[in-house]
């Protein structure tokens, strides 16, 4: 399983592993970008079965890489989760509408994130 | 700036701080800040753009920085790193995002957030808008969220 982590905060890249290590998602399977263009080219590099997105990002932002990966045909399908301050309903709303899988808003307890993921790594 | 727009940031601060970090913390009365270019060494800073336009600007002393960004990303730092200042500024990020959903008076985008450090340094705050200051003391050490907001046109 390859899962990408895209934000561009590398604190919240480190949360966001941890969590995963923690929850025995082995480290091997990560794959980490600081915004969407690089995200983009990973994507295009091999396949990734789970992204876990940021909204805020320089260069291609998250919405714009959400719905650039859901343009293409092997990501039409795959669990694209937003995890993000952006809180206001017109910002879920356009994230549901470009395909978003699941919509986080930060902050989230350890805990809770991984109630909310976990689904996704079981299939 | 109408007092009723404070209320999203300080909900939102409380939330991030209080909440979810756990830090014990008393806000004090939000004031009018006439020299809101004296802010703590560490201030990070993200911009409001769309239905009006704003600074939301969140400032601590370098240990508290230090401190707060340990608590948040569950790591002990003891100097003020490239990780505390990426944490200093995902912290205005949660802060400003959150604080969005409740300023139902506006559709916003936020900026991405700059930390700058020092003590001389100056703040492009919008022109002719008040800066208002909530101040809190905490556990971790005292913090202010500074926020200038333009009404709507």
């Amino acid at each position: 399983m390859r899962i990408l982590i895209i934000d561009d905060s590398m604190v919240m890249r480190n949360i966001h592993k941890n969590i995963l290590l923690e929850n025995k998602i082995p480290e091997e399977s990560f794959l980490e970008a600081q915004d969407g263009t690089t995200a983009l080219m990973f994507a295009r590099k091999e396949p990734i079965d789970i992204f876990l997105v940021d909204w805020n990002m320089p260069g291609l932002d998250g919405l714009e890489l959400l719905k650039t990966l859901r343009g293409m045909e092997q990501y039409s399908s795959t669990p694209i989760i937003m995890i993000t301050s952006e809180a206001a309903k017109y910002n879920v709303m356009e994230a549901i509408e470009a395909g978003v899988t699941d919509y986080i808003v930060k902050p989230i307890k350890d805990r809770v994130l991984w109630e909310k993921i976990s689904k996704y790594f079981t299939k | 700036m109408k007092a009723v727009f404070i209320n999203p940031f300080l909900n939102a601060s409380i939330n991030l701080f209080k909440t979810f970090l756990d830090v014990k913390l008393t806000n004090k009365n939000p004031y009018i800040n006439k020299d809101a270019q004296n802010l703590h060494e560490i201030s990070a800073i993200i911009g409001l753009a769309g239905d009006t336009k704003g600074a939301v600007v969140l400032s601590f002393e370098r240990e508290t920085a230090i401190k707060m960004v340990s608590r948040f990303s569950k790591k002990n730092y003891f100097a003020l790193t490239r990780e505390v200042i990426d944490g200093v500024g995902e912290l205005v990020n949660i802060l400003a995002g959150n604080a969005k959903k409740d300023l139902l008076d506006f559709k916003l985008t936020i900026s991405l957030p700059g930390v700058i450090t020092g003590s001389k340094y100056k703040i492009n705050w919008p022109k002719d808008v008040p800066v208002i200051t909530i101040p809190f003391e905490s556990e971790l050490g005292d913090f202010t969220v500074n926020v200038s907001l333009k009404d709507k046109d």
